[in-house]
């Protein structure tokens, strides 16, 4: 035998005997029954502090973490239903709610209390982290708040406001996650250098939701333990949700039963895994909607109405819907989300390259035109850009596309420093002012919304806007969104296309896991296995 | 005496190299366009919200201001506070950079071995099928993708054949039973004295380790043909092969101490390229290690986590270059003597 022969052998039997030696340690471990395991990409996680968590992963933990006053209804999230609060009067001014609280306790075992919700209300104003906004539409501010959320007696709180809105709107910015409420007292013993236990709440919990955070490890998994002393307690003893930043890898996980759910998978994978045995695909509407923005400041021809006109017409609505995105999106061209009261669902723009060119040749634009278009540098916003491109090109509108990361492309928008980009909006609480007022305001540049952003003046529809969120009829209201909605989409620097569609791959085994329209609305109480 | 005063001019040197890398990782981070107050607040949040949160990470002090507080932190040995993970740096990567080490180890171990084996193969057998052979595997590893490699490892040992367990460090049913103590999960399973942890720990690193390895391997068996085809030509090797010696005592006993220095180094380096530069690896391994830490950090635009990052894998790669220069010439004293 030579030489070479031997050599081969050998190291053919280390390459064997490596992979028995992988095969043996191998344990090939399903999840246990009393767990439920998640994989997603937790990385964006900031703070699991409802007064400050505001990214995709800490809003979904808030609703299994924490409950508010009031929720959202699950599969209706326009109804308002009690939660902490067993229920609530209204001031006879309109500008105050009382509310009468339900026995219930905190994971430490502590009773919530009227102190709880005033501690709550007050400290994320006063904290003025990234959600506070929201509160801030009271007219809550750090200096008032504190004579705006009182204690009545052991079982009463009241909330006032200086805001011009009613109480049905008040009770909307209440379902929020930043309208969570913390056990004050465990909360408190650990402050520090008064920041209110922020810094401790950035990792730990204090809430009476159905779970509480067991174990919080950044970039890595967020374990949650049932709450004992929940009013409902939930089936499953915990729930991981660990961090799988590669989505092929989430879909293995799921395919192999390492994981229970995977979130986040493109299209081409649900549609591999849509008719494999033991393996569902729920497919729930999101209230995200996805639109162009355009700034009106950029150039002469950007601020003509024709050219947002135009736009209109070479969005190829249906084949980025059905042929890009694959039942990851709909078609959708109002700012208010189905499902969301008001909300327009006609589509009367369609692609048609020689309306836009007629369009743009009557308002004297010159072609071709070269547009700066900056895109978040991720799926699904490169492909639809790419689609936005090859049409755009039909009428002569070359779009340079310049991918960027979000933070980037965030400042820009906001500096005004773009001509065009490709944007979503997610609504921060459940009522359409959530989207009017960022669509519909901008008196003189001096708020911070997209209508700004698109160097857009509106002093008549902010009025208007102003003017619905006051009003306290439902059916005016509705009316007045409708007709704000119609106005923004025959004429306005925005072009609404899309509206999302979440695709969440579950195991057979998983029953009762619900979402919801919202982003916060995940829940994990009910789900049995 | 002799010996203090090199060991000041290393110090010196090393201290020099860190400021140096702390500048330039300064300069780079100012000078992407990401908006660490944005990134940090959303799109959403108010402009008071916003220029708090630039105030809070000192973004409001002119940059020379910024970068002497950041030494100043630095020094004191706390790294400051990363903004995404809202945790001590130093914490961070006394979490994320046992998990690289682990995985670059291991790695490295692997890659030495099969490294070795395969340079001394080729080079014993120069011109044959066994040489071809191996300068394809090296080639492959030089050039293959180790993202698309990883995947394809995954898929064929994980999900085909079951030999191999799925991405992340541990099974969920031993993650949060096994407390960490030293980081190394091969160490702290060990410790715990649960022999199925254990087990598992090592089946975890078992794939990622040798899809790193196969692109150390690759450096380490090129240039161990190299060396050892270099020295084939050389007098003392034409006299021992005079004297009787066959090809393989000529290899192991005349040529590889020879060449050690050399293949020390190119180990070291390799190691050093782990240390650094498994990103890819532990994205899709959902290894929670210093490489993913760093990059998503930058995706962040977390200033204290990039610097302190950087910086510790800086100093990392410094004292291993130290280290391998001081045993290649201590290889070489003892082979002198």
């Amino acid at each position: 035998m030579s030489t070479s022969t031997r050599y081969s052998r050998r190291l053919l039997g280390s390459v064997f005997g490596l992979a028995l030696a992988l095969g043996a340690a191998a344990a090939h471990a399903e999840t246990p029954n009393n767990v439920l395991v998640v994989a997603q990409s937790i990385d964006d996680a900031v703070s699991f502090d409802p007064a400050e968590g505001f990214e995709l992963t800490t809003v979904q933990s808030f609703n299994n973490i924490y409950q508010r006053l009031v929720q959202s209804n699950r599969e209706d999230g326009t109804k308002i239903e009690p939660a902490l609060a067993a229920s609530w009067e209204s001031g006879s001014d309109g500008k105050s709610l009382t509310f009468a609280l339900a026995d219930a306790k905190f994971a430490s075992g502590n009773p919530v209390r009227p102190e709880d919700v005033v501690f709550s209300l007050t400290r994320a104003v006063k904290l003025n982290k990234s959600p506070a906004f929201i509160l801030n539409e009271l007219g809550w501010t750090a200096d008032n708040v504190d004579a705006a959320v009182t204690k009545v007696d052991d079982k009463h709180v009241k909330l006032t406001w200086s805001a011009d809105v009613g109480s049905g709107f008040a009770l909307s910015l209440l379902t929020a996650p930043i309208a969570s409420i913390v056990d004050e007292q465990t909360v408190a013993a650990q402050a520090k250098d008064n920041d209110f236990g922020n810094g401790w709440l950035k990792t730990n919990s204090a809430g009476s939701g159905a779970f509480a955070i067991s174990a919080y490890t950044p970039h890595e998994a967020l374990v949650l333990e049932a709450n004992a002393n929940s009013s409902d307690k939930p089936k499953l003893e915990s729930v991981i949700i660990r961090n799988v930043p590669d989505v092929s890898s989430r879909r293995l996980l799921v395919e192999q039963g390492d994981a229970d759910i995977a979130r986040g998978l493109a299209a081409d994978q649900i549609d591999a895994l849509k008719d494999k045995s033991g393996i569902k695909v729920l497919s729930v509407p999101s209230a995200r909607t996805d639109y162009i923005l355009l700034n009106t400041k950029a150039n002469e021809t950007l601020g003509k109405p024709a050219f947002w006109e135009a736009a209109r017409y070479l969005v190829d609505y249906n084949g980025i819907a059905k042929d890009l995105l694959r039942g990851q999106s709909n078609v959708h061209q109002a700012f208010l989300p189905v499902g969301f009261p008001g909300a327009l669902t006609d589509t009367p723009f369609k692609l048609d390259v020689e309306k836009a060119k007629k369009v743009l040749a009557d308002a004297g634009i010159k072609t071709p035109f070269k547009v700066e278009f900056i895109v978040f540098n991720d799926q699904p916003f490169l492909s639809i850009a790419q689609s936005l491109q090859s049409t755009f090109a039909k009428a002569g509108i070359e779009l340079d596309i310049q991918p960027g990361v979000a933070s980037d492309i965030y400042a820009r928008g906001r500096s005004g420093k773009f001509e065009m980009t490709l944007r979503y909006w997610i609504p921060d609480y459940f009522d359409p002012h959530s989207n009017a007022s960022a669509f519909a305001i901008n008196r003189d540049n001096s708020t911070n919304t997209a209508a700004k952003y698109a160097g857009w003046v509106i002093p008549e529809l902010t009025d208007e806007t102003l003017a619905a969120v006051k009003e306290q009829d439902a059916a005016k209201r509705v009316a007045l969104y409708q007709d704000l909605q119609k106005k923004i989409q025959t004429s306005s620097p925005f072009v609404f296309m899309l509206q999302g569609n979440d695709q969440v791959v579950l195991s057979d085994k998983v029953k009762n896991y619900a979402q919801g329209l919202n982003a916060d609305q995940v829940y994990y109480d009910k789900v049995e296995k | 005496m002799s010996f203090a005063w090199p060991l000041l001019k290393w110090l010196w040197s090393f201290a020099l190299t860190l400021f140096g890398l702390a500048l330039v990782t300064f300069a780079m981070t100012r000078l992407s366009p990401i908006d660490p107050a944005l990134q940090l607040v959303g799109d959403h949040a108010s402009q008071s919200t916003y220029d708090a949160a630039r105030v809070q990470l000192g973004l409001d002090q002119p940059l020379p201001i910024q970068f002497l507080r950041y030494i100043e932190t630095a020094l004191s040995g706390n790294l400051g506070q990363s903004v995404s993970t809202g945790q001590p740096v130093a914490r961070d990567i006394a979490r994320t950079f046992p998990a690289t080490i682990e995985l670059a180890t291991a790695a490295v171990i692997i890659g030495a071995i099969l490294g070795l084996a395969l340079g001394i193969a080729a080079a014993l057998h120069q011109k044959t099928w066994v040489d071809t052979v191996a300068r394809i595997v090296s080639l492959f590893g030089y050039s293959v993708p180790i993202f698309w490699l990883g995947l394809l490892m995954l898929l064929l040992f994980y999900a085909r054949l079951h030999w191999a367990p799925g991405p992340g460090r541990a099974d969920v049913v031993f993650q949060y039973t096994v407390k960490p103590i030293t980081g190394f999960a091969l160490i702290d399973t060990w410790m715990s004295g649960k022999a199925g942890a254990f087990k598992d720990a090592i089946a975890h690193l078992a794939l990622p380790a040798t899809v790193l390895a196969f692109h150390a391997l690759a450096s380490i068996s090129r240039l161990t043909r190299a060396a050892i085809l270099t020295e084939l030509g050389q007098e003392y090797v034409t006299t021992a092969r005079a004297k009787g010696a066959n090809a393989r005592r000529i290899v192991f006993v005349h040529i590889l101490p020879n060449v050690s220095g050399t293949l020390l180094t190119v180990i070291a380096l390799a190691y050093a390229s782990l240390l650094e530069g498994a990103v890819l690896t532990e994205t899709v391994f959902a290894w929670p290690g210093i490489g993913r830490y760093l990059t998503t950090a930058m995706f962040a635009g977390d200033m204290p986590a990039i610097l302190g990052a950087t910086l510790v894998v800086g100093a990392s790669f410094v004292l291993l270059n130290a280290l391998t220069d001081l045993l290649v010439t201590n290889l070489e004293a003892g082979r002198r003597r």
